[in-house]
């Protein structure tokens, strides 16, 4: 805090920090239940599967960089391509967005000192944490799955794939899928109840709104692959008869299921970027949103819609045309709230006096790189083209562009963006606008002659070609083009490391911004606002007299819960001030919990099922034991 | 502000009855449960849906011979869970009332007919196995799968019962009151599923 | 189409650099600051627009394209060829004389084929970008499409849905002839496979049947009646093999026979190291089988 603090409300602060502090040292880190932690935590966590996925990538763009190569034999290639996307969208993009952004940032932007169930929320971290070491310990015993990141079946059946690698697969992601509904109903409850009072939902920031459109879609679509999961155990550990024709299964069965999970699955690794540039793009352009309503009422809009849309990933299985032609035009419909969002952004950069610092350019990457990839979207919507595309690296290219490059800039941005206030210091900013200017062009060059490829045949999924076919040029440039796109990414990560040093004091809020997290210092103390901020518009931080109304409470003592551990909570849609609730602090049982878990999970892929009884019975303990003080949350 | 009242600390049939009543939104915790709730809804209706999928995919429907499951007792119990509903309920008011004793009782008796329901299942579910298996083929698979996943959640709902009966026993605090209202909340669910599961059992007769 | 979304972009990109401009000024050309210009672009472009380009898009597309290129009614067609995928290959049936053969497909040119497809195994997905769309080939279920070659020619297709190890590995060819070709290709297919007639081919012909690969292909008109591979009956009449992985040379032949794993890691057909005397005697008596 700076050092003008008049002499009471410094009082006022030391106590505060006395209740909130948390334990010291590594121990604090393992029983950490506050949200700034558990974000950091997430952040590296899934930096690292960033890391890991994007080694991947750089083998499989090795192995294609001329024909009849062998830096990978085809078995190989496969894992590397299955794990490489089951890496990046479930245990990079997912827990990065959500993990890392939305628990750092929600509680701040709403004003509140922690999440709704701060112990629930490490244990989705801890969970988070060992499913990913799970999938991982498969991938280096050589059991890495192999059958795509959709892992059709029969492919992915016993008779097709013996060894345990989907098994990994399968469980890993069953793990990881309730790491991530506990996330989901976190963020929600978060949400609906630990608003600052005053901030009804039409003052709640877009970022937020993205958010839950988001935690509603996984709580509806995440079921679905847990089912398709769980059959698919059932089958390959048990001998159940889901998928095989011959009892009486369906293949497609599968696909359905999938991709009733998958198609949502895309919007939710979207809208967060989304929601992300819709808190970037006010403050470097210092206007409000443009046609605010409707960006919120859109992003909800894509959340919702993105149910209807799921077999567009079969339109070569075979469907009934009456079927597929729904399928086709819901497609298209979806594009309609796209279309406002990224006109919403294009009007207020226009409209706006834009200052091109780092964060700005990456969003403008993103919009640009959006339209792309959307566009590509849309023509698979017309169904016969699907059906030439399907399969072909157009897809490849489709999905990077709208992934990588509408998914991924945007968390980069973001990076930038809030570093100052998770850090505490500056970035360096020619060094963040080459870096990326080097990701931005090698992202083109690297997804853009995919389309191409695909237009010309070359099918995805391919370990190797043949000289013949004619498409070495153009994997040879999109090598070349994804090591540009390493380089760029690995001088971001470096330039953030050396900031996190070097970088000069940042101050509370570097960039006039617009929402709550820029009034409070950087970094953020435990319990994020000495005062429950005062909040009557979403961009409460341009609301100075709000912000002076603060100062005072905090002097006179008013608004300040420094009698306990507590946070404030309000009704649901006019946060109006409901109960005080008080806060837990550190514990040790959400990694016990975890570990418990995982134990069941180890048990259940060794096929030893006396042993998963018993870790069962440890995890009913430690569940119990999770609930043995009360009140904790409630 | 100073009116606002600190629920959490709410100790004693009084207070906690103060803290019901003013509280203008659910608690977080019944939040919790409700989003909880509205995932396993949806985890039963892939199964579900799972189910009708693979049936119409054929004319043969129970698949390879096996006989039609017998209608009468599975309609009985799944009447007696969800009979179960109504003490449960009452329990409810009573915690809310402040009449803790009678909350115990009430919740002991759903929690005796709830057990009672499950032992019978499983009874009839061993009947089962020894007249056609889940490796037999599709029908048999989703029939026990379907079946298992829902006593899974019977014997979740037990698991909690216990423990409240166990923390009911010393009184009742918001958290306490909270907990049995979100308890009472999912066996409601449970026996709606209850009902969804047992006519899709029972489809091939009906 | 692509032209289309090519305006769209150029559209918004022009937009953004109206942005980089103006960057000193606030609100709109033309309109100045008002939030409902603002609001009415973005319902104008976010809205109005893409809906007309949509609906224009959808009815072009999914409604009059989709039905012109659908499957034909089966008895429309003058010929029906089944192709079952199988971990890697191709094989390809002709009710119309009993003609079974792999991975290289022959069609009538100017006549509208019905195509079945079905897999033994994993799903597969056949695909001729020139002839049609692609369809999946998936086990327990036959889905049909046409195939229709404007002129003659060798047109090459391959597996397009992700199949395992040598899903790469897995083309084949579609030879589009004029009629009266076409049939005489069909006759001389429903024949029995020649007689081995040279000393060396009678002799491979021998080890073909006593050391293993009888086993798992057919050659009609000997004991040879395996079903695991392809039915190499006339084998030699095809120009490729292993699934248009190798020309078929005699020498191709002999690397494939000798070390199938070699040539496509993973294929499954084992190398039964015979060594060279036999495997050249084979080689012999394949390259007979006209
Ligand atoms: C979020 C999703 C995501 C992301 C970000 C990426 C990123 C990349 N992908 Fe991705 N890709 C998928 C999702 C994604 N991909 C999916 C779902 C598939 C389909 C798989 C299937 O078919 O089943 C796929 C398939 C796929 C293919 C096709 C494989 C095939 O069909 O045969 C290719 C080929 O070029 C490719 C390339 C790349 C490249 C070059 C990147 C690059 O952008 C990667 C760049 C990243 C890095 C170079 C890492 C940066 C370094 C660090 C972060 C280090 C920092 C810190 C530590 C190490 C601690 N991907
Ligand atoms: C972040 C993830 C993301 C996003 C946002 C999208 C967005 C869209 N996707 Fe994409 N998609 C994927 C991720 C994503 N997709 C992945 C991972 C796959 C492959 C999975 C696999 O096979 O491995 C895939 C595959 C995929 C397919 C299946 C292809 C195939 O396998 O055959 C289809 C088919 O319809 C499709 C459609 C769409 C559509 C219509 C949109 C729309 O939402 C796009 C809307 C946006 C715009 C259109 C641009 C902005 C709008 C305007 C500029 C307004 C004006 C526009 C018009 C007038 C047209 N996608
Ligand atoms: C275990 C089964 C098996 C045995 C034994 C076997 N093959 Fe094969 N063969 C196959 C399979 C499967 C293929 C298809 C491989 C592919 O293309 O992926 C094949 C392909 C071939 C082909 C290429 C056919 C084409 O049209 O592409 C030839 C020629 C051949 N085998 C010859 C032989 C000979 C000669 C032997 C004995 C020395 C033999 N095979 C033994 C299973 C077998
Ligand atoms: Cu067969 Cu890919
Ligand atoms: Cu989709």
């Amino acid at each position: 805090m700076s050092v003008s603090t008049p002499p009471a409300a410094s009082v006022r602060l030391d106590r505060l920090e006395r209740i909130w502090k948390e334990s010291p040292g590594l121990l604090g880190w393992l029983t950490t239940v506050d949200h700034k932690r558990i974000g950091i935590l997430y952040f590296f966590t899934s930096l690292f599967f960033f890391g890991a996925g994007g080694v991947e990538a750089l083998l499989i763009r090795t192995q294609l960089i001329g024909p009849n190569q062998s830096t990978l034999d085809p078995a190989t290639f496969n894992e590397m391509m299955s794990t490489h996307g089951t890496t990046m969208i479930f245990f990079f993009v997912v827990p990065m967005s959500l993990g890392a952004f939305g628990n750092y940032l929600i509680p701040l932007m709403i004003g509140a000192r922690d999440m709704a169930f701060p112990r629930l929320n490490a244990l989705s971290y801890w969970i988070y944490l060992c499913a990913g070491t799970f999938l991982y310990v498969g991938v280096f015993s050589g059991n890495a799955p192999g059958a795509g990141w959709f892992n059709y079946v029969p492919l992915a059946s016993k008779a097709y794939s013996p060894g345990p690698g989907i098994d990994f697969y399968a469980l890993s992601l069953l793990f990881v899928g309730i790491s991530t509904t506990l996330g989901a109903i976190n963020a929600i409850v978060t949400i609906f109840k630990l608003r600052a009072p005053g901030m009804s939902l039409n003052r709640m920031p877009l970022f937020c709104f993205a958010f839950l459109a988001v935690s509603f879609a996984l709580i509806f679509a995440l079921p679905a692959l847990s089912t398709a999961l769980i059959l698919l155990e059932l089958e390959r550990l048990l001998g159940f008869h889901f998928f095989i024709p011959a009892a009486g299964g369906a293949p497609i069965l599968w696909q359905n299921l999938f991709w009733i999970f998958g198609h949502p699955e895309v919007y939710i690794i979207i809208l967060p970027a989304f929601g992300i540039a819709t808190s970037i793009i006010p403050t470097f352009v210092r206007r409000r949103m443009v046609a605010f309503p409707l960006v919120a009422l859109a992003e909800i809009l894509v959340a919702f819609l993105g149910f209807g849309v799921w077999a567009h990933h079969m339109f070569a299985v075979g469907l009934a045309s009456a079927t597929a032609i729904y399928f086709a035009a819901a497609s298209l419909v979806i594009v309609i709230p796209s279309g406002i969002q990224l006109f919403a952004w294009i009007t207020t950069i226009v409209t706006g006096t834009p200052r091109f610092k780092t964060p700005l350019l990456w969003i403008i990457g993103f919009i640009v790189l959006f339209i792309l990839g959307g566009l590509s979207g849309v023509t698979f919507a017309a169904i016969p083209f699907d059906q030439q595309t399907t399969d072909t690296y157009y897809v490849v290219a489709h999905f990077h562009y709208v992934i990588f490059g509408a998914a991924v800039f945007p968390l980069l941005g973001g990076m930038y963006y809030w570093f100052p206030k998770v850090s505490g210091r500056m970035y360096y900013e020619r060094w963040g606008q080459v870096s990326f200017w080097l990701t931005f062009v090698g992202t083109n060059i690297t997804f853009f002659p995919m389309h191409i490829l695909g237009l010309d045949g070359m099918p995805r999924r391919d370990y190797t070609y043949s000289p013949e076919m004619g498409w070495t040029g153009l994997n040879l440039i999109e090598t070349l083009g994804a090591y540009l796109l390493a380089l760029g990414l690995l001088s971001v990560f470096a330039n953030l490391a050396v900031s996190l040093f070097r970088g000069e004091r940042a101050g509370n809020d570097p960039w006039e911004g617009d929402t709550l997290e820029w009034s409070t210092t950087s970094p953020p103390p435990e319990y994020n606002y000495p005062v429950i901020p005062k909040v009557s518009s979403p961009y409460a931080m341009w609301d100075e007299e709000d912000r002076e109304e603060d100062a005072r409470n905090l002097e006179r003592g008013r608004k300040t819960l420094e009698g306990g551990h507590e946070t404030p909570a309000s009704t649901a849609v006019d946060a109006e001030w409901d109960e005080i609730l008080e806060m837990p602090s550190n514990s040790a049982w959400p990694p016990l919990v975890a570990l418990a878990m995982t134990g069941v999970f180890a048990m259940v892929l060794l096929q030893q099922w006396v042993g998963a009884a018993i870790f069962v019975a440890i995890l009913l303990a430690t569940v119990g034991g999770f609930h043995l003080k009360e009140p904790e949350e409630a | 502000m100073s009116s606002v009242p600190r629920s959490m600390e709410a100790e004693g049939p009084g207070p906690v009855e103060v803290v019901d009543r003013e509280r203008r939104t659910q608690a977080s915790g019944w939040w919790g449960v409700a989003l909880v709730i509205a995932t396993e809804v949806t985890l039963f209706a892939c199964l579900i849906a799972t189910y009708f999928y693979l049936r119409f995919r054929t004319s043969e429907w129970p698949l390879g011979g096996i006989e039609k499951p017998s209608v009468t007792l599975p309609l009985l119990f799944t009447a007696m869970l969800v009979a179960s509903s109504i003490p449960m309920f009452l329990s409810v008011r009573a915690a809310k009332g402040g009449a803790v004793r009678a909350a115990w009782w009430l919740l002991l008796l759903a929690a005796v007919v709830q057990a009672t329901y499950l032992g019978l299942q499983i009874h009839l579910m061993v009947d089962d196995l020894n007249s056609f298996s889940p490796q037999a083929n599709a029908y048999g698979s989703i029939y026990y799968a379907l079946i298992a996943t829902h006593h899974a959640h019977v014997a979740i709902g037990l698991a909690i019962d216990a423990w409240l009966l166990w923390k009911l026993a010393h009184g009742i605090t918001n958290y306490r009151l909270i907990a049995l209202r979100v308890a009472a909340f999912y066996w409601y669910f449970v026996s709606v599923a209850a009902i969804a599961v047992v006519l899709t059992q029972l489809y091939p007769s009906l | 189409m692509l032209v289309v979304a090519g305006i769209v972009f150029l559209g918004a990109v022009a937009m953004l650099l109206v942005g980089w401009f103006r960057r000193g000024t606030p609100g709109l050309p033309f309109f100045g600051e008002s939030e409902r210009a603002n609001t009415g672009l973005v319902i104008a472009f976010g809205i109005a627009i893409p809906l007309v380009v949509l609906i224009a898009l959808f009815i072009v597309s999914d409604l009059y394209v989709l039905n012109k290129t659908d499957a034909p009614e089966v008895s429309s067609t003058a010929l029906t060829v089944t192709v079952v995928g199988h971990q890697w290959w191709w094989e390809a049936r002709y009710p119309a004389g009993g003609v079974v053969t792999a991975n290289e497909i022959h069609i009538p040119a100017r006549t509208p084929v019905n195509l079945v497809a079905r897999s033994v195994d994993v799903i597969h997905s056949f695909w001729v970008p020139e002839l049609n769309r692609k369809i999946d080939m998936i086990p327990g279920q036959s889905n049909r499409i046409e195939l229709y070659a404007e002129e003659p020619g060798v047109y090459r297709g391959q597996c397009a849905e992700f199949c395992g190890l040598q899903h790469a590995h897995m083309a084949f060819e579609v030879h589009a002839e004029p009629r009266r070709d076409f049939e005489r290709w069909l006759s001389a297919n429903g024949r029995p496979a020649h007689r081995a007639t040279g000393a060396l081919a009678r002799q491979g012909q021998r080890y073909f049947m006593e050391d293993g690969c009888a086993a798992c292909h057919t050659i009609a008109g000997t004991g040879a009646e395996g079903t695991v591979g392809p039915s190499l009956t006339h084998l030699a009449g095809r120009e490729t093999i292993a699934a248009d992985t190798l020309p078929n040379t005699p020498a191709d032949l002999f690397r494939w026979i000798q070390n199938p794993q070699s040539v496509k890691p993973g294929a499954k057909m084992p190398g039964l190291g015979l060594g060279p005397r036999k495997f050249h005697a084979i080689v012999a008596y394949l390259t007979e089988l006209e």
